[in-house]
């Protein structure tokens, strides 16, 4: 077996690592079980989270704007203020922090890949301050717990989450029929969450519902809404609001639902995470994430019974995307995402980052340190801020939508300018760099022979060279 | 005045007359032409944009979303305050605009309309090529698009050694690719390989280090590259942002921010192009328009026509090109949205064929598989 099989599955082997014996039976006995985060640092609750939101917005909307209406500089200066008072300028730091420490301590890291997965399916796209507050959270506290259940458990908690229902906007969605549009006409059904909750979380366009089952889904999820006051504005509980619901039987795909109030929320979940298109969509996104851009059916057919046998069984299909990801993994090739790429190498190469617990502790009074912003700032530059995606489909997992002049230029940068900054001190020298190619690359001495020039280190330019080279080989950038 | 269904095109006739006729190569053809394309994701409002004056039921549906100080275009049509550069170039013939379009996409999707506006094709993901990266391939038009994005736009692929520009924060030694360049061999690395080609061939203004951040400055050096003879013919932008379901707003709100944005990337690429400006065209894309009606929250739905706003030399006049369908319901889309009843593809047909000099009936197989698409440029551009 070739030695990227830890890389297609996880983010690589570092030197204190022990070379499993078995590597499939390895990564198949992490997915079992959840790991606990072990960030050492402050992990802050999703409520804990959004009572900062909310404090960012009251202070800033309901304070800041009627207090300076007349002196926009003064504004200004008062809102950045309250960015730092808020933690709006460091929370989203944080959390890169937890992400890329759990990556590369876990001793579950082939977990770890598929958390990153589910994340970006069911993406939180840049929106309002949801990347500030509240995307890292609902990865960690929504989408991590599902990851031992089935996937019908994850769409019902995703659907109903706070950070969702915001980002797809379905606190406004109120029934033509229901009371809450009788005492105020204005009101309206708002589609989105109801058409992404079809197009890109169950069963995708491929199912063939029309605009009128979009209407009819929306009219369904019509009253999930967040609970409004006036302090805490759009950031109080989700609740299912009655006088906002559409009233009487609705019909998607085919299938009636009767009036049920917010029970037809969970039978219309349940008919569209057992669809068979959706299984289909999703096991073929699943094969397309670990195994090559275009799966074939031989791949992809194989995790749908999977599916099946185990009634959508998140650990039983992850497991059989593991033996499929394991059997084709000398005959694909899987270009990696910027982030997950930097993750690897972080691993590899046991780099200083992210940086250590203590460095990132905030205190709400100055602006967050560069050595807090780092991180977050190259995963802006390599462009792939993980919780930052343009669109509500996340970001993509195809090959061609990553590879373009500025974004390789990107790499040869970091890998050249920022990387040898970070390596540890213990860590300096040829060998050690030998020693990490070998334990990951079946052509490692290949790849020591491009580097063979700067073995003497005898500039800072000669480490540029090396790690600039070594960390943009065809081998590095794919698996 | 009640504005109805109403027939803007003059001289339609002209447009049969001279199909399959194209003239031969001229002064003007010589000259390098610019086309620069403008994607505004999430679906831009027309009827924000290009607000229809001539019609009170718009007035009437958007109580919260009304429009003061327009700029008055003619009697139907006004411009919302912050396109301040393109009522300027009004004035002189250098902007105008395609209203009730679209491209035939009516799903009300942000991901398949992109796809679509994107590949111009009927069905989405089906096509990995976009139309103007399809184009430039047909007129054997190579390494000359430029995408001011950090990732390729699907619009521009399809023709190899495409550049993009948003640099890096530090300046990248290209020297570190002559040695990895060997290493990608193998039909699986040939994207990789082909993008460092580009690289390799890039003006070293385009290699100094710049905040990408800063849109004004890439704006200028997209003019600055595209005023080069020997320089790119195509730019691509990108803004996205124009999905306003809530606190949409008028003068002021969040749409009106976005057409800040696009009102500022037009205006520099003017005021830095010089005279190359009269040979370069620009027009800009959306996936659909957006509903009239307003929303609970005062803002809008996904639609369905929306509005090109375009500026540069190559255009024939000040217009407003539309067969205005009307905003009464029964001449709404579905009774919601304000139809399209110019199919958008043949706006950029037409552009393609202007600015590539080549045969739109040509590049119309070529790229849009021989899609019905009607040879606007005489009424739209100087040819």
């Amino acid at each position: 077996m070739s030695l990227n099989f830890y890389r297609r599955v996880a983010f690589g082997l570092s030197l204190n690592d022990k070379k499993p014996d078995d590597p499939l039976n390895w990564a198949l006995n992490q997915v079992n079980t959840l790991p606990d985060l072990l960030w050492p640092g402050s992990i802050p609750s999703e409520k804990e989270m959004r009572k900062k939101y909310g404090e960012w917005v009251y202070g800033d909307r309901k304070i800041l704007r009627k207090k300076y209406k007349n002196d926009k500089n003064a504004y200004k200066k008062a809102k950045d203020e309250l960015r730092i008072k808020t933690g709006e300028r460091f929370f989203e730091l944080n959390e890169h922090a937890i992400r890329h420490y759990q990556t590369k301590n876990s001793k579950q890291p082939v977990f770890e890949r598929f958390w990153l997965f589910w994340g970006n399916h069911f993406a939180i796209s840049e929106k309002d301050f949801l990347a500030e507050f509240s995307t890292g959270p609902y990865q960690r506290e929504i989408i991590r717990p599902n990851m031992i259940k089935t996937f019908e458990d994850m769409v019902q908690s995703v659907t109903i989450s706070w950070c969702m229902i915001h980002h797809l906007d379905n606190s406004e969605s109120v029934g033509p029929n229901s009371k809450s549009k009788q005492w105020n006409p204005r009101e309206t059904i708002n589609e989105n969450h109801a058409r992404e909750l079809l197009e890109l979380h169950t069963v995708s366009p491929s199912a063939g519902y029309t605009q009128e089952d979009v209407i009819q889904l929306a009219y369904i999820m019509t009253g999930w809404s967040h609970k409004w006051s006036n302090k805490e504005l759009e950031t109080g509980d989700v609740w299912f609001d009655q006088d906002k619901h559409q009233k009487g039987e609705k019909q998607i795909l085919g299938v009636k639902y009767k009036n049920d109030a917010k029970r037809e929320l969970f039978k219309v979940i349940h008919d569209l995470a057992t669809h068979p298109i959706c299984i289909k969509f999703v096991s073929t996104k699943l094969c397309r994430h670990f195994i090559t851009d275009e799966p074939t059916a031989e791949m992809i057919n194989p995790v749908i019974n999977v599916w099946k046998n185990s009634d959508g069984n998140l650990v039983e299909i992850h497991k059989e995307v593991i033996r499929q990801a394991f059997k084709f993994n000398n005959n694909t090739h899987k270009f990696q995402p910027p982030e997950l790429w930097l993750m690897q190498l972080s691993k590899i190469f046991d780099l200083n980052i992210p940086a250590p617990a203590e460095k990132m502790n905030y205190q709400f009074e100055f602006k967050p340190s560069r050595r807090q912003q780092q991180l977050t700032w190259w995963l802006e530059e390599i462009g792939h801020s993980p919780y930052r995606a343009k669109q509500p489909n996340g970001w993509s997992d195809f090959e061609v939508d990553w590879v373009s002049p500025e974004l390789l230029l990107r790499r040869l940068w970091f890998a050249s300018k920022i990387l040898p900054n970070f390596i540890k001190k213990e860590n300096n020298g040829h060998e050690f760099i030998l020693k990490c190619l070998e334990k990951n690359f079946d052509d490692h001495s290949k790849m020591a022979a491009l580097i063979q020039n700067y073995k003497l280190e005898l500039t800072k330019k000669d480490i540029e060279r090396k790690y600039g080279i070594i960390c943009n080989l065809p081998g590095v950038l794919k698996v | 005045m009640n504005c109805t269904r109403r027939n803007f095109l003059i001289g339609g006739s002209t447009t049969l007359f001279l199909s399959g006729f194209f003239p031969k190569l001229s002064l003007a053809s010589i000259q390098k032409k610019n086309l620069i394309v403008i994607s505004l994701r999430g679906g831009m409002d027309g009827l924000t944009a290009v607000p229809v004056i001539g019609d009170n039921r718009l007035k009437k549906l958007r109580k919260r979303l009304i429009l003061e100080n327009t700029l008055k275009l003619n009697s139907d049509f006004a411009l919302h305050p912050k396109l301040e550069i393109f009522h300027q170039l009004w004035k002189k013939d250098k902007a105008a605009f395609v209203h009730a379009t679209n491209i035939p996409y009516t799903g009300r999707s942000h991901f398949d309309g992109q796809n679509l506006m994107e590949t111009g094709a009927h069905t989405p993901y089906t096509e990995k090529t976009g139309w103007l990266g399809r184009g430039l391939l047909a007129s054997d038009i190579i390494g000359k698009g430029l995408a001011i994005s950090l990732p390729m736009p699907l619009l521009l692929r399809g023709v190899p050694q495409n550049n993009n520009f948003f640099p890096s924060p530090d300046f990248v030694q290209t020297k570190l690719i002559d040695s990895i360049y060997n290493e990608f061999t193998g039909a699986h690395n040939e994207l990789i390989r082909s993008t460092f080609d580009t690289i390799k061939k890039r003006p070293i203004s385009m290699q100094t280090a710049t905040n990408s951040d800063d849109r004004d400055k890439l704006a200028l050096e997209a003019a600055k590259q595209l005023k080069d003879p020997s320089g790119p013919r195509v730019a691509v932008f990108d803004l996205d942002g124009f999905d306003t379901h809530a606190a949409q707003g008028g003068v002021d709100g969040a749409h009106a921010d976005e057409l800040e944005e696009v009102n500022n990337i037009v205006n520099i690429l003017y005021k830095n192009l010089g005279t190359s400006f009269d040979n370069t065209l620009i027009v800009t894309l959306t996936e659909f328009g957006r509903t009239i009606k307003q929303n609970g929250a005062n803002g809008t739905e996904h639609g369905y026509g929306s509005v090109i706003l375009m500026a540069g030399g190559l255009l024939k006049k000040s217009q407003v090109y539309t067969d205005w369908p009307g905003l009464k319901k029964k001449n709404l889309f579905e009774g919601r949205d304000l139809d399209s009843t110019i199919d958008s593809r043949a706006v950029y047909n037409s552009a393609m064929s202007v600015c590539f000099n080549k045969d739109p009936d040509f590049l119309r197989r070529e790229v849009f598989w021989g899609d019905n698409l009607p040879d606007l440029s005489q009424e739209l551009f100087k040819v």
